[in-house]
């Protein structure tokens, strides 16, 4: 059972120790090692995504390893893309490994039942994942979130686009039907009867439909200026490509307002990009010093720009590992405690963990693809229209923190 | 017949399983994981190996288990042992509905339509998403408690599920043994003649549809108290077809070997998913060596290493009597 496990482990540098010996802390000046797991999917239909989840949280344990002195290590945790799946990996992890850490959980099932798992194990997680009720109504102590929930990729999407194409009053959605996707659809139906926008129809699909052509003839026939897309992942990737043949985006404008990021566009190629609207967590272009400087190490480490996969493995990460360096052990509370408030640079430009239901709060982008002609590089697929943050309050959200 | 296929023999394997693992797993859960889906396959392998029918419901059975624990212990606080109960009565009757409907037809017929139930009750539990929680499953399903201790610690639980593990393997075999698991043996063989001789076979192939439900569901609540999380993957059609692999892997002429294949699978996927994220792919060239060269599954493997080990040892005695 040892060959599962890899453990990454990147070592004590001793210069870099000379360098910050006042930010290590008591308990772990004695020589503890950190540990973090790493659960995402590495194999299965995420594979990708796990693939550079794993690298980002390597490269960020490396980086507190070199700034405060101590060992750390990564566990890389293969939840399959199932829960169930996960659930066990992490249960294991914490009572065989003694990992207390956890930063992974791409889908919102997996991170769900993962967050209540490492609560009830004593620990702290982190994740990247979109459903509304991990810092909602099934928040809990042990459970943070990077990402920005349902209502603000809506509100950062819906709006600016609404002032930039005030003629644009005509909105059809194409909805996949399930929690996530209903909390992206409510929430654009509140922008739109704010905006006084018709919302001229909807198509709700299942999370295993591959082919939108049915719901695309619906959107035609609705005559919308604007098809807002609310999949995400290899779905929206499908309607998009579909939309662009049927040729609607030279009928009205497509909006994405969940895209993956750097992930999606290296699927889809410019020629279908071009001109559409994407909502996302993350950009590599974002000129904030924290992702420069991230570009900028990746770049010449592994050769490669972050895309939104690295990048929020990166982060959770960090900021994990930061926190049980400042409260001197790897321990659930103690984290916790360190997280809750904690306002620092991050990737998005400033950001800011809210103590009432460990929402970071961060920007959220809107992008536009770039035509092919205009990328400055291979990876320079859109330019940032906007960012912005907007979130519900904790008690709008429906988080009831335990105590 | 191979002394390894006798009864008490199969009995004492199981009972040497449920003691060996702790010995060389590390992880209780992994454990206790492969107790539950040794008595999922050993329920399909009823079905598979001694009745003849290949179904894809299995995932429906188990998936309904996960569910009645989920609902009952999250919401209404409901006693384990009846959480059990009704996990498996609710199993029994939902694969008497699916069976008797499927029955009726043979063959790949049977096959598409156990599939499609299985596809029905997936959208059933996805879009009743407030009762089963619809994509994010139902959170927070607690272990149980014995002597007001919860059973928190993986290997507590794996002693729970040890107990239940051995009851019910030991209840499939005596129902293999009896004249009702002969009589599913002869529907397997030969329908039409065991019908002839005034075997009411559909009735037959029901029961035996509604053992391996009640079991199937039984495991899956079990399941969902193990990993805390009443899933919507565990009743998705992947489930069906996880246990049929498992069955086929271990062979299906031998409840042991269903245990053989639910700890091969999951093993296997423990070692290397996270070594080679293409493992599925060794999984598919099993398979196929299965299919090819071993149509005994892991189980063939074992009987003819019994009988190169212990009968050859044993040829030379035989002429000596004989003299």
């Amino acid at each position: 059972m040892i060959n599962r496990r890899r453990f990454l482990t990147t070592s004590t540098l001793a210069a870099a120790a000379l360098a910050a010996p006042g930010l290590v802390t008591r308990a772990l000046a004695q020589g503890e090692a950190l540990k973090i797991g790493v659960p995402v999917p590495i194999s299965g239909a995420f594979a990708a995504n796990g693939k550079f989840a794993t690298i980002g949280a390597v490269m960020a344990a490396e980086e507190v390893a070199a700034a405060h002195g101590v060992q750390v290590s990564t566990l890389d945790l293969d939840t399959e893309g199932k829960p169930a799946t996960a659930v066990r990996k992490v249960q294991d992890a914490l009572a065989q490994d003694g990992v207390k850490l956890f930063a992974g959980g791409i889908l919102s099932s997996e991170s769900l039942a993962m967050g209540k798992e490492v609560e009830r194990g004593g620990g702290a997680f982190m994740t990247t994942a979109g459903a509304d009720e991990i810092t909602g109504v099934d928040c809990n102590k042990a459970t943070f979130r990077w990402s920005v929930p349902t209502y603000g990729a809506i509100n950062e999407t819906v709006r600016p686009i609404i002032d930039a194409l005030p003629d644009a009053k005509k909105w059809y959605t194409i909805t996949p039907q399930y929690v996530f996707g209903d909390g992206l659809l409510n929430a654009a139906k509140d922008v739109f009867a704010e905006k006084g926008i018709e919302h001229v129809g909807n198509s709700y699909h299942s999370l295993t439909d591959k082919e939108f052509s049915g719901y695309l003839t619906n959107a035609i026939a609705a005559q919308p200026d604007v098809l807002l897309l609310l999949n995400f992942g290899a779905q929206s990737s499908d309607t998009l490509r579909q939309a662009v043949s049927f040729g609607l985006k030279q009928r009205m404008t497509i909006v994405v307002a969940w895209a993956s990021g750097l992930e999606q566009f290296e699927a889809l190629g410019p020629d279908i990009c071009e001109g559409v609207y994407f909502g996302a967590q993350y950009w590599h272009g974002a000129d904030t010093a924290l992702n420069r400087e991230l570009v900028a190490k990746v770049q010449e480490k592994h050769g490669f720009n972050p895309n939104y996969s690295f990048a929020g493995s990166y982060i959770c990460a960090k900021l994990l590992l930061e926190a049980a360096v400042k409260a001197g052990s790897p321990d659930g509370a103690g984290v916790a405690a360190a997280l809750s408030g904690l306002k620092y640079q991050g990737l998005t430009g400033e950001e800011e963990i809210r103590a009432a239901d460990h929402q970071v709060i961060k920007d959220y982008y809107l992008l536009k693809g770039k035509a092919k002609a205009d990328m400055a590089d291979k990876d320079d697929y859109a330019e940032v229209i906007s960012a912005g943050k907007s979130f519900l309050s904790p008690e709008d959200a429906g988080c009831k923190m335990p105590a | 017949m191979n002394p390894l296929d006798k009864p008490y023999a199969q009995l004492a394997l199981a009972l040497l399983t449920v003691l060996v693992l702790p010995l060389f797993l590390k992880s209780g859960i992994l454990a206790t994981e492969i107790l539950i889906f040794a008595m999922v396959v050993a329920a399909c392998n009823l079905l598979l190996g001694y009745t003849g029918l290949l179904s894809f419901g299995q995932g429906i059975f188990f998936g309904i288990g996960t569910y009645v624990a989920g609902i009952c212990l999250t919401r209404w606080s409901v006693p384990v042992p009846l959480v059990l109960a009704g996990a498996a009565v609710l199993g029994a009757a939902t694969a008497t509905l699916v069976g008797w409907l499927s029955i009726r037809r043979q063959g790949v017929y049977f096959v598409m339509l156990t599939l499609a139930f299985s596809q029905l009750f997936y959208f059933v539990a996805y879009t009743f998403s407030g009762v089963t929680g619809g994509d994010n499953g139902l959170l927070g399903v607690p272990r149980p408690s014995v002597g007001g201790t919860a059973l928190n610690s993986p290997w507590s639980y794996y002693t729970f599920v040890a107990v239940c593990f051995v009851a019910v393997f030991a209840l499939l075999v005596m129902v293999t043994q009896s004249t009702f698991g002969r009589t599913l043996l002869a529907i397997r063989e030969n329908e039409g003649r065991a019908a002839a001789i005034g075997f009411p076979t559909k009735l037959f192939k029901l029961e035996a549809f509604a053992i391996s439900g009640a079991v199937t569901a039984f495991g899956g609540a079990l399941h969902a108290m193990l990993i805390g999380v009443a899933p919507l993957s565990n009743i998705e059609y992947h489930t069906s077809e996880l246990i049929l692999i498992m069955t086929i892997i271990g062979g299906s002429s031998s409840l042991f070997g269903s245990v053989l294949g639910a700890g091969f699978y999951l093993l296997l996927a423990d070692a290397l998913s996270t070594v080679w994220p293409r493992w599925l792919l060794l999984l598919g060239l099993v398979l196929v060596t299965v299919a090819l060269f071993l149509q005994r599954g892991l189980w063939g493997l074992v009987e003819r290493g019994y009988d190169l080990v212990f009968r050859r040892e044993r040829a030379p005695e035989t002429p000596a009597e004989e003299h």
